[in-house]
């Protein structure tokens, strides 16, 4: 959105072609300008230059809805609000199961059973909706090399016996799980980034990482000058990527 | 009439011809008409009409402005204030002791801001706002629409229903009991579908899209004049992070805080913004702050700090021009924000009422 050129954003052709010889050429570099400093550079009146402004900023703006209709929303697909985690007392706490649209966060010291969670809800997503899950594929982003494909067949086997009776079922689901290996932070980030094409094309329905502390704390020492910005900044910045992908296609994170 | 060439708002190349060729007061560009005006500088008939209307507009502006006329005078004394603060409304919380510190509630015509942690019950806070802005008069409440505007993306509409739905049990027992004709035609409007039905909300992903959502403010106010309050729930998210530019950020922010302001004032509607908190890294220990930095500490006109004590949440009013400094305790419960009920009677029921989206803070209490 930011990114967006001022040529789309229904100015004039010259407009266009006198703010890029100053370099502007996003709705990003327009509206991080004063008026004072539009007023320059466009050479229009003040008055022309919040007409501008009102233009630019209409073409970047949020859509509006109403809290009612977000709600109506949501009631005609009452089950793809959330993905049901089957534990009967996790799902009453979390109102409904792990939210979808939403980032969930799992936090434990070691060896308390994240990893094994995660798998978990790998089957579970893949089930179809009328055993509750969302029947989709999974993309499971591993840093920490913990993900073991036998004890995935093993949860499945052992926790829907009836479902998965077959070797067939077993490869199906197997198949629609997509394991990643990313072990340093760029790649986990450029994975981020990649993610939108593949969720279309694959039609996911769960993204996992695990885990992102571990990689953040390989990389950045905390104690080196810099390393914390840099380290938040490498956080918001897959912070947002994944709410975006989130919302945008109303998936579990 | 004497109001000099270079004060007009018009575009700076014409600014600097007019200056070229001598014209140094407005009057001598309105007595040289647009024909000699246009042989004079060298610019179009059309573009020298449209100057002369807009520096005739200007002038005509001042004058009314110097015979003390109405309108955009902002001009007023102490005591017309007073009458319009005492007879101003408040946004009330729910939560009787925060409206106490606060002097009624949430102010109108003021921007508030919320800081806290994570978890600490800010856009809980926001939410109820939302719909505590629509109770009407009769129950004393302001009788106005909400604008909610997410940079986040932590407006979950289920929770707002279940305070919505709340809030108008609440009014409907308070009916009940005084049984008066304007509290029974108030509660045929107020009703769950038209509490969420005016609650406008947009989500902003990154600062482009806020800062174009915040110009298109006005415009949006104007065509929907009942709007009370404009919540912007979390507005250091998109600013924390991906910015090299801390001089373009300072700017960027006071702009912002400007236009809210205007924005306040002009449409009588309280403002109120969420913030998150930082670490200050001391000598020897650090500290948690609001966000953003100190100078946009002076944005906000009453700045409420949310913070654990253990395991009780408490508001400290940290800055307000007219009450004291103070804290208070409260929670959260499943039908929104509310006082912290005597301990004593309620020890067992408190824990298994507060909110079960939120993660109990002590095992031993369950």
């Amino acid at each position: 959105m930011a990114a967006k050129k001022l040529r789309r954003a229904k100015l004039s052709q010259e407009l266009c072609e006198r703010l890029s010889r100053y370099q502007i050429t996003t709705c990003q570099d327009f509206l991080c300008l004063s008026l004072l400093e539009l007023m320059k550079v466009t050479g229009q009146s003040y008055r022309n230059v919040q007409k501008l402004l009102r233009q630019v900023s209409l073409a970047c703006a949020p859509k509006m809805q109403t809290a009612y209709e977000m709600k109506v929303r949501r009631s005609v697909n009452p089950s793809s609000a959330f993905l049901s985690t089957t534990l009967h007392s996790l799902d009453k706490v979390l109102h409904g199961g792990v939210p979808c649209g939403s980032l969930t966060e799992i936090t434990s010291p070691p060896g308390c059973g994240k990893t094994q969670f995660c798998i978990m809800m790998s089957v579970l997503a893949t089930l179809p909706v009328s055993m509750g899950g969302l029947d989709g594929a999974v993309v499971y982003i591993d840093t920490e090399s913990a993900f073991s494909a036998e004890r995935l067949v093993e949860i499945a086997g052992n926790r829907f016996p009836t479902y998965f009776d077959s070797d067939e079922k077993l490869f199906c689901m197997t198949r629609s799980i997509h394991l990643y290996r990313e072990l340093t932070c760029d790649n986990v980030l450029k994975r981020i980034k990649s993610l939108e094409e593949e969720i279309i094309s694959k039609k996911v329905k769960l993204i996992i990482i695990d885990s992102v502390a571990s990689v953040v704390r390989k990389e950045f020492d905390t104690k080196l000058q810099g390393n914390l910005a840099e380290r938040s900044n490498f956080l918001a910045r897959g912070a947002s990527l994944l709410k975006y992908l989130a919302e945008e296609f109303s998936i579990p994170v | 009439m004497q109001r000099a060439v270079g004060s007009l708002p018009l575009g700076p190349a014409l600014r600097a011809r007019l200056a070229a060729a001598g014209f140094q007061t407005a009057q001598e560009l309105l007595d040289t008409g647009p024909c000699g005006l246009s042989r004079e500088i060298g610019i179009s008939k059309e573009e020298a009409l449209e100057t002369l209307q807009v520096v005739r507009q200007e002038c005509s502006g001042d004058a009314a402005r110097t015979a003390g006329g109405a309108g955009t005078t902002r001009k007023c004394t102490a005591l017309e204030l007073l009458e319009e603060e005492q007879a101003q409304g408040f946004i009330i919380t729910f939560c009787s002791a925060l409206d106490n510190i606060l002097g009624g509630g949430v102010q109108l015509t003021k921007i508030t801001e919320v800081c806290g942690a994570p978890g600490v019950g800010k856009t809980q806070l926001c939410m109820q706002l939302a719909v505590d802005v629509q109770i009407p008069e009769c129950f004393g409440g302001v009788c106005g629409e909400a604008v909610f505007i997410d940079t986040e993306g932590s407006f979950m509409v289920d929770r707002v229903a279940d305070i919505a739905a709340a809030c108008v049990q609440h009014c409907q027992l308070i009916a009940e009991a005084h049984q008066e004709e304007d509290h029974q035609k108030a509660l045929e409007t107020f009703s769950l579908e038209s509490i969420l039905s005016h609650i406008y909300y947009f989500r902003c992903r990154d600062y482009i899209e806020l800062l174009a959502q915040v110009y298109l403010l006005p415009d949006f106010l104007s065509e929907h004049s009942k709007v009370r309050l404009v919540v912007i729930d979390g507005i250091a998210f998109p600013f924390r992070h991906d910015f090299e530019d801390l001089s373009l950020r300072t700017r960027l922010l006071n702009g912002l805080a400007q236009q809210l302001i205007i924005i306040a004032n002009d449409h009588k509607s309280a403002v109120v913004l969420t913030n998150q908190m930082t670490t200050r890294i001391g000598q020897s220990q650090s500290t948690l702050v609001p966000a953003l930095g100190e100078s946009w500490g002076h944005a906000a006109t009453v700045r409420l700090i949310f913070h654990w004590d253990k395991s009780q949440r408490l508001a400290t009013l940290y800055k307000s021009p007219s009450q004291k400094e103070s804290t208070i305790p409260y929670t959260i419960t499943p039908h929104g924000f509310r006082d912290v009920q005597p301990p004593a009677v309620t020890q067992n029921t408190e824990s298994t009422e507060m909110n079960p989206r939120k993660r109990p803070r002590r095992e031993e209490e369950k």
